[in-house]
């Protein structure tokens, strides 16, 4: 009998965010599942829902008929419900036939582990991967590569193991490893298990995957069998738009005016030396793969990190940033990339967030806010960025993704900014609040000031930016102007450093 | 929505005054109503004026730490060293006295030693990146130590008369250390509510890297708060030496203890960033009018430990409790802005 998954009605809510929004469909035994969606669609929330992680709001899922409920991750591993995550969850301290068993080391009756007998199983799954690796060999000597394929073997190994899930599993693979991958993945196939393959790169997809899911803002769409449905089809179904539309419609700067802000050979612990210039008016966008290190240069800019090397010039004029408060006094603000840990003050209102870089203006010199010019800063903040909230006086946390990273662009604006930096700015928010984002962005760059927009959103940066800069392994690797800018170019230049 | 103004605007005085209170704080009222009324029935001279004073005078000791403490819990840290910094205080003051140094000076200085306390704790959390709950039990033995070190391990007893009198004196039948922990809770509650350090505290305390990236220097709001606590500890110690005509090298043991237990009665989050002085004050007498009624029904000492171990897990259950709550309204409201 061919085993079948089915969800029903499953919602997930996190604050400021509608994660699952009555999820129902059904995997079956023996396919490949394809998980589709931009980022924030809900892919990785529901493998979460799935494997015990999270427990659903709503709704619930059955695995052959049966209902499931899982506390942990473990309950769901040990009813036969594996995922693989794009962050390895082995113990790198351990040998390869040790993490294999985990938890369920073969042992006499008194509890004392036979080592030999894990060994021996443990290769006996190595050969049937056809994988040139000991069990003995500790997981930390290994490859990236094989350290996934031994989680894989470590899912496999499970004798009821019914469901398999891949979380963007080739991210870090080469090609000849993505082989590697996918021949075992066909190998599961053909024993039965549901696979459900989560991935952005559309020609994996085609690929491996027998049928796609299409997941948008939190919502499934629909189910389509591979190759019945063309890739400009599949990518409209989970934009949910023609891209090129809105884009096309923004109303960008045509005057990009004098050098506003030079780095010359920054360098930090964590980014090599890097050069670059950014004009008055001119949105300068910054591509390239996660751990590229467009976030570290930033940081080391604007003294976040400590900077080893390099000198900033604004308005020809040499500036030391030491922190990012000395930066921000300098004019540059940053927009940081990761909303909920470096951006929103989850404790304070929306008022408090706005003017938390406005103290120094609202206080009179005895130290004292005043409460009057506090309130003037976050209702203008709330009425030119028409931030979504009943009061002023609400947590920020209450609001929606999209609303709390106003507050937080808005709290960045109110400090009257040369240059805005913005890290990964649309990052899980709904569609709609986007296009309002890019039109901002485009109104900010006519104002005169000089924007950074670091983006792993192709169309974004492609649909935005005036010049492009493509960063790989750690460097700058080329740098593109509007004109020129393709996905393939920037891909090409991102992943392999030419075009 | 329009029934909903209208409930708003027609709020009783009453309800005005809870609501400035806080609604958490209604139970925390409760507690202290309840505590109060057990050991009034079970001695009579609980409540009396003289009590309430005898009451708040040895409350002023916890509550100065305590006004520390609600600044530092908020910015996310912790200190387990006042006890010892209050007994090295007494002791420190009380010998400088006795080598013929002046009122003032002996007071400056020893108040300095709190200073540099604070600022070595700040060190060990800034620089050595050590946990506060850790760092500062190794201030907690070294000074603790040096307290015993300083005058050999014997009490210094006090004999310079206006140091007397400052533990005697009143104003208005309130002796000096029930007024300076008043103004403390008044002068560093407007600071925490109303400034520009008091945003700092809890902008931090909410998140630290994002606080950063905005603006704030983290490192120097956290210092600056191990030096306030310091100051105010050597403070309310030399006060206390004062009160008993001696420094002595053993006492103050579990101060902090109570301090702690007060701030987290008083609706602090030990996870930083939530909380007001006005609860610390209601923690202050609650764990005061605890301990106090505990010795005055004669609950044995031993047995009094228990109880007040008790009483701070009370505290921090209703702490999770709070938190549980925050996050369930949050979740309700992102789910309704959602929707």
């Amino acid at each position: 009998m061919k085993s079948v998954l089915e969800f029903r009605e499953i919602s997930k809510y996190f604050p400021g965010v509608k994660a699952l929004d009555h999820i129902c469909f059904q995997a079956y035994g023996g396919e490949v599942l394809a998980f589709l969606g931009e980022n924030g669609a809900g892919k990785s929330t529901l493998l979460k829902v799935l494997n015990g992680d999270y427990r659903p709001d709503g709704g619930k899922y059955l695995l052959d008929g049966e209902e499931k409920n899982f506390n942990t991750p473990h309950e769901a591993i040990e009813e036969g419900i594996s995922v693989i995550y794009q962050e390895r969850q082995i113990l790198l301290e351990l040998s390869v036939a040790e993490n294999i068993f985990l938890g369920k080391m073969p042992c006499n009756k008194f509890g004392v582990i036979n080592t030999r007998k894990a060994n021996e199983e443990a290769t006996q799954i190595i050969k049937d991967f056809g994988l040139p690796i000991k069990p003995t060999t500790k997981v930390k000597d290994l490859s990236i590569a094989y350290q996934q394929m031994v989680e894989i073997m470590k899912a496999y190994s499970r004798e009821n193991l019914k469901v398999i899930c891949f979380d963007e599993p080739t991210a870090s693979l080469s090609d000849a490893e993505i082989d590697c991958l996918f021949d075992i993945i066909q190998k599961l196939k053909s024993q039965g298990k549901i696979i459900i393959y989560v991935s952005h790169r559309m020609s994996e997809i085609q690929r491996i995957a027998d049928k796609v899911a299409i997941f948008k803002d939190g919502c499934y769409i629909d189910t389509f069998k591979t190759g019945e449905i063309s890739e400009q089809e599949l990518i409209k179904k989970m934009v949910g738009r023609d891209l090129g539309d809105i884009y096309t419609k923004l109303d960008r700067n045509k005057e990009i005016g004098d050098v506003l802000l030079e780095a010359k050979d920054i360098s930090s612990d964590y980014v090599k030396e890097n050069s670059f210039i950014l004009h008055k008016g001119e949105v300068l966008g910054f591509s390239g793969l996660v751990g590229a290190g467009r976030t570290e240069l930033i940081r080391a800019i604007i003294g976040a990190d400590k900077k080893r090397t390099g000198e900033v010039y604004l308005d020809g004029k040499k500036i030391e940033n030491r922190s990012p408060k000395e930066a921000m006094e300098n004019g540059i603000v940053l927009v940081p990339e990761d909303r909920k840990l470096q951006g929103i003050l989850s404790n304070l209102s929306v008022k408090g967030n706005i003017n938390i870089s406005l103290m120094d203006k609202n206080a009179n010199k005895f130290g004292i806010i005043s409460k009057k010019k506090e309130e003037q800063e976050a209702d203008e903040g709330i009425a030119s960025f028409r931030i979504k909230t009943p009061s002023a006086d609400k947590k920020i946390i209450e609001l929606s993704g999209g609303n709390q990273q106003k507050c937080i662009v808005a709290r960045g604006i109110a400090t009257n900014p040369k240059v805005l930096i913005l890290d990964e700015p649309t990052k899980g928010i709904d569609v709609g609040a986007k296009s309002e984002f890019y039109n901002m962005i485009c109104e900010f760059a006519k104002q005169g000031l000089g924007v950074i927009l670091i983006s792993s959103e192709l169309p974004e940066v492609i649909g935005l930016s005036d010049r492009i800069i493509v960063m790989k392994s750690l460097k700058i690797s080329g740098e593109v102007s509007r004109e020129e800018a393709t996905e393939d170019k920037l891909l090409s230049l991102g992943m392999m450093g030419e075009a | 929505m329009s029934n909903g103004n209208e409930n708003i605007k027609k709020k009783s005085a009453f309800r005005k005054v809870l609501d400035a209170i806080g609604g958490d704080k209604l139970i925390l009222l409760g507690a202290i109503i309840l505590v109060f009324a057990v050991f009034t029935s079970l001695n009579k001279n609980f409540l009396t004026l003289q009590n309430m004073i005898n009451l708040l005078v040895a409350a002023s000791l916890v509550g100065m730490v305590a006004v520390g403490h609600t600044y530092l819990i908020i910015a996310g840290q912790n200190d387990l060293s006042p006890g010892s910094l209050a007994a090295f205080s007494g002791v420190m003051a009380a010998l400088l006295l006795s080598w013929g140094i002046p009122f003032l000076p002996a007071i400056l200085i020893t108040l300095l030693s709190g200073v540099v306390v604070g600022l070595f704790n700040a060190w060990m959390v800034n620089k050595i990146k050590l946990e506060s709950f850790i760092a500062t039990l190794v201030t907690q033995a070294v000074v603790r130590g040096f307290a015993f070190i300083i005058c050999d391990g014997k009490p210094v007893a006090i004999s310079n008369p206006t140091f007397i009198a400052m533990g005697k004196a009143r104003l208005i039948g309130i002796p000096v250390s029930v007024w300076l922990m008043l103004l403390s809770f008044v002068i560093f509650g407007f600071i925490l509510a109303k400034t520009k350090f008091g945003r700092s505290v809890y902008a931090i305390g909410g998140s630290t890297e994002a606080a950063r990236l905005a603006g704030l220097n983290p490192k120097k709001v956290v210092t600056l708060c191990f030096i306030l606590i310091g100051v105010l500890t050597s403070l309310g110690g030399i006060v206390f030496a004062a009160r008993m005509n001696a420094g002595q090298p053993s006492a103050n043991v579990n101060l902090e203890f109570d301090a702690i237990t007060a701030v987290i009665l008083g609706g602090v989050s030990f996870t930083g960033g939530v909380g007001s002085m006005g609860g610390t004050v209601l923690g202050v007498i609650l764990i005061q009018a605890f301990n106090t009624g505990l010795i005055m029904v004669n609950v044995p000492t031993f047995w009094q430990y228990v109880a007040r171990g008790g009483l701070l897990l009370f505290a921090l259950t209703s702490d999770y409790i709070r938190k549980e709550k925050r996050d369930k309204e949050l979740l309700a409201a992102s789910m309704k802005n959602a929707a």
